[in-house]
């Protein structure tokens, strides 16, 4: 059968070889990373635009390379095709493997940051406009030139304070790395900003169930035309409804 | 008379160096503290609106919050001198597992420019250290923040440890945070959700006020 996919681009590489694995033909088109700064109505406004550029009855099902995100997935309307989308809160369950998995890494293991490929070499797209509009992520120079010495110091210190509360970098590992580089970033910025490191490996076998068009009710919510994905607030994360 | 307008307008445009020079002068002539947090109140309030309609961002509401800090730290003392009582002693903090606290940070500065008293236990707090806050300090409102999906999940069990301990008919709980929404506070049973920094203030008027 024919699917489309609309992902997040933070899980290019990942969904890249699940699509060439998929016994299905999948349209893939990828959207910036980060859209989850702008916060859950902005993004899923930008979501919900991509599913609605897709033409009736092109497709069997539109599968959504993202979790929750915030709530940026609550609220999707599935128009004239079925949506499905992972029961995952974020990217960084979806390449764990699954809920269970991240939810037990979570309460084990707080104050932890998160490096994928996806998170080390995608998003520069989007920065501008997350950085101008929110100032998160900006560096002290870039603050300092709009806010003065005095405000820019200040908002820095502010804006990144909750940094101290990290303690740790985990980086997934896919196997899709073509070498040693992105680990070796991330340790480094691990060493850089005083966390301990971890490699975890990752397990894509979940995102390739997605794309395979194998929807356990466990670990996908199906959106049939005219209902919508809502967040659930429970183990299931997110529920369709009319 | 010191103008105050200039106060309304150095926190309205995050000049904190301006909003301390206009209080100390309001002082040195008599102003009375009452009157110079009736002036901080209303310009943060228009702070959130222009933030609301998307001409205030984040940094510029952490200035604002800011220039009206420096303002109240000056007439904070005069306050309590005066033995004048605050609208409401608020408890607030990001919830356990959460430490993504500028969203916190920012809606404790408003409350604080509302002339309420903010005990703010920081980032990742557990349901009883909430609880021991209220106790010690007879706070009569909570306010519980998370950024994440995943940690969501410690509001409600914040709110049914405040009726295990048998204190929930003793404080006002609000929750807010980006994916929070007045449906998920309604689930858990808070009384009252706010979906800005400036809501939040209204809300803890309406709810906290003794």
């Amino acid at each position: 059968m024919r699917l489309k996919l609309i992902s997040c681009e933070v899980l290019f590489r990942e969904m890249c070889q699940a699509c060439a694995h998929s016994p299905h033909q999948v349209d893939l088109e990828f959207l910036p990373k980060g859209l989850h700064d702008l916060g859950g109505k902005p993004m899923a406004a930008r979501i919900q635009e991509a599913v609605d550029r897709t033409g009736e009855g092109e497709y069997r099902a539109i599968l959504l390379g993202y979790g929750l995100c915030g709530n940026g997935l609550d609220g999707l309307t599935a128009r004239h095709t079925r949506l499905v989308l992972p029961r995952a809160h974020d990217c960084i369950a979806l390449l764990m493997g699954s809920h269970a998995c991240y939810q037990a890494y979570f309460d084990g293991n707080p104050g932890t940051y998160y490096r994928s490929t996806g998170w080390l070499e995608r998003g520069q797209g989007l920065q501008q406009l997350t950085h101008h509009t929110l100032g998160f992520d900006e560096s002290l120079d870039a603050l300092v030139r709009r806010y003065g010495e005095d405000n820019g110091r200040y908002l820095f210190e502010e804006m990144t304070r909750y940094r101290a509360q990290y303690r740790k970098l985990t980086f997934i590992e896919t196997g899709l790395e073509a070498g040693g580089e992105f680990m070796a970033e991330a340790a480094a910025e691990a060493r850089e900003k005083g966390w301990s490191f971890e490699r975890l490996p990752g397990d894509l076998a979940w995102l390739g169930r997605l794309v395979e068009g194998v929807w356990p009710e466990a670990e996908f919510v199906v959106a049939e035309p005219g209902q919508r994905i809502v967040a659930s607030y429970d183990d299931r994360v997110v529920k369709a409804q009319a | 008379m010191p103008d105050l307008d200039k106060l309304h307008k150095a926190v309205i445009e995050g000049d904190w160096k301006a909003a301390a020079a206009v209080t100390h002068a309001a002082i040195a002539e008599g102003v009375a503290a009452l009157t110079i947090v009736g002036c901080l109140v209303p310009a943060m309030d228009e702070v959130g609106r222009l933030f609301e309609c998307e001409e205030y961002f984040v940094p510029e509401m952490l200035l604002s919050a800011r220039a009206m800090k420096a303002s109240m730290e000056i007439i904070r003392p005069l306050l309590a001198a005066a033995g004048d009582e605050p609208v409401g002693r608020v408890v607030i903090g990001t919830v356990k597992g959460d430490l993504h606290d500028i969203g916190k940070n920012l809606v404790a500065s408003m409350l604080e420019g509302g002339g309420f008293e903010v005990i703010d236990l920081g980032a990742d707090v557990a349901p009883e250290r909430f609880i021991e806050a209220v106790a010690a300090r007879h706070a009569n409102l909570v306010a519980l923040s998370a950024l994440l999906t995943v940690t969501m999940p410690s509001m409600k069990t914040t709110i049914d440890a405040f009726h295990a301990a048998g204190m929930r008919d003793k404080v006002k709980i609000m929750v807010g945070g980006a994916p929070v929404t007045q449906q998920y506070a309604d689930s858990i049973g808070a009384d009252g959700y706010s979906d800005s920094a400036g809501g939040a203030v209204a809300l803890a008027r309406k709810l906290g006020v003794v």
